[in-house]
């Protein structure tokens, strides 16, 4: 299978300070990475470079075969992130932000499918209320609607399951599960490594912005423990 | 075309949220107000003087009220990282450019029927229909002149701690023609122009916002993307 991502020698600095440094990857399509690592350790780093929102200081990335920093309109059509951040604007409705967001994507903002994409994930009975009284789940859960409209090949997660209760938490697996079973390829930055590990064959763990170990997801928290002397 | 959609999508989109906000119009255009006020204040002359410097502070109060809209324009976009929602999408640089200096032109020109008139009636300016629509015509070409270079400036400086100090040092130096040919202008339609010269700096205004709006496109991606 062709590799979607490719990555030799990879790094990024900030200052004087390596964030991610020396990472190879290869990724192929359809396939299900799991980034693990402390707090600082280069996941949310190495996504935003995926995703083209830095560009590398070192080696070469290409997505899809373009680098996505350079041909930024090409790249981004073949993915999507779900950040930290939830990019929405708290004064639009629900269903102002699947239109506005459908608009800048397929130029389709069929009212009727967007109510559709809203009652998917829940929010059908919230579509006209605006997006700054919803709870943390119920962005999440927009977010993931969202995400549908750009119909992405490759789905970048960082901490999906964060700021979530369990129900909440399920909801957005689920969610994940089905983008994967339909083909999608998926990478996902979590420190649930218990739940991620369920999404995901594969994983990379992250040290200092350097990966340190590579496997079989399920060994992830084993060797992590190794390599913590624990 | 390609371009025209996305950013009449995007200016609603901008428009929708400061309706429903409301509060930087407001701001502004009491911004604005107190400047003109503060103004007459300041000279303490009598009726002729106030009325031959009063296109001077019109475009002192604009360039002021700009600055407050400007950096305003840009905190909607810093509250979620939405700015960064949207480069993540297949847009250009360009569109988001277009549209956010189309929506800072548009609320610097809805203060022109607030504070022309205000000015004319504080400063005891004496003119008639044709030199009140000459100054609004000027305040248009003035707004857009500012709107463009002012929303480079605004997304470069949006993401430093210090924006509200960083955009005027910026963008004062940079309009200084755009002050000169607005005063000039509104000068000569407001008290008379014998030697035909408001043309002149009315199409030195036409060049500035052609030669700011183009190149705000050009340098769209490097003052949005990191």
């Amino acid at each position: 299978m062709a590799n979607l991502i490719h990555a030799r020698g990879l790094g990024i600095r900030f200052g004087l300070h390596w964030a991610l440094a020396h990472v190879d990857l290869d990724f192929e399509a359809g396939g299900r990475l799991l980034l693990a690592g402390a707090n600082g350790s280069g996941k949310t780093t190495l996504l935003r470079l995926i995703a083209g929102l830095r560009r590398p200081t070192a080696g070469d990335l290409t997505v899809g075969g373009r680098r996505p920093f350079e041909d930024r309109a090409g790249a981004r059509r073949e993915l999507s992130l779900v950040s930290h951040h939830d990019y929405l604007y708290d004064r639009l409705t629900a269903m102002e932000t699947l239109r506005l967001w459908s608009e800048l994507c397929d130029g389709d903002p069929d009212r009727g499918r967007l109510a559709a994409l809203l009652d998917e994930v829940g929010l059908e009975a919230a579509a006209d209320r605006q997006v700054g009284g919803f709870s943390a789940g119920m962005r999440k859960r927009l977010i993931l609607a969202r995400c549908r409209l750009e119909n992405p090949r490759l789905l970048l997660l960082d901490e999906p399951f964060a700021s979530l209760d369990p129900e909440g938490q399920t909801l957005v697996e689920r969610w994940i599960e089905r983008f994967a079973d339909g083909g999608g390829s998926l990478i996902v930055a979590s420190h649930a490594i218990e739940r991620a590990s369920r999404l995901c064959g594969q994983a990379l763990l992250l040290e200092q912005g350097q990966a340190a170990w590579r496997g079989e997801a399920a060994g992830l928290d084993a060797a992590w423990r190794r390599r913590l002397g624990q | 075309m390609k371009l025209v959609r996305p950013v009449l999508v995007l200016l609603l989109k901008d428009l929708r949220v400061e309706w429903r906000g409301r509060v930087r119009f407001f701001s502004i255009v009491l911004f604005g107000g107190i400047t003109l006020v503060l103004f007459s204040f300041a000279i303490d002359a009598d009726g002729d003087m106030a009325a031959t410097m009063a296109p001077g502070f019109l475009t002192l109060a604009l360039l002021l009220s700009s600055t407050l809209g400007l950096s305003e324009s840009f905190r909607v976009e810093r509250e979620n990282r939405s700015l960064e929602g949207l480069l993540l999408l297949p847009v250009e640089p360009a569109v988001l450019f277009y549209a956010k200096a189309l929506g800072n032109f548009v609320f610097l020109a809805m203060l022109a029927p607030v504070l022309v008139p205000s000015a004319i009636i504080l400063y005891s300016v004496e003119t008639g229909p044709a030199g009140f629509l000459g100054v609004i015509a000027v305040w248009l070409l003035a707004a857009a002149a500012l709107a463009a270079p002012g929303t480079l400036y605004a997304a470069m400086t949006s993401r430093a701690a210090s924006q509200d100090v960083l955009l005027p040092l910026l963008l004062f130096p940079l309009v200084i023609p755009v002050l000169i040919a607005s005063v000039r202008s509104a000068e000569l339609l407001l008290h008379g122009d014998p030697m035909n010269q408001a043309p002149s700096w009315l199409l030195l205004l036409v060049a500035f916002d052609v030669i700011y709006w183009a190149l705000g496109g050009v340098l769209a991606r490097v003052a949005m993307e990191e």
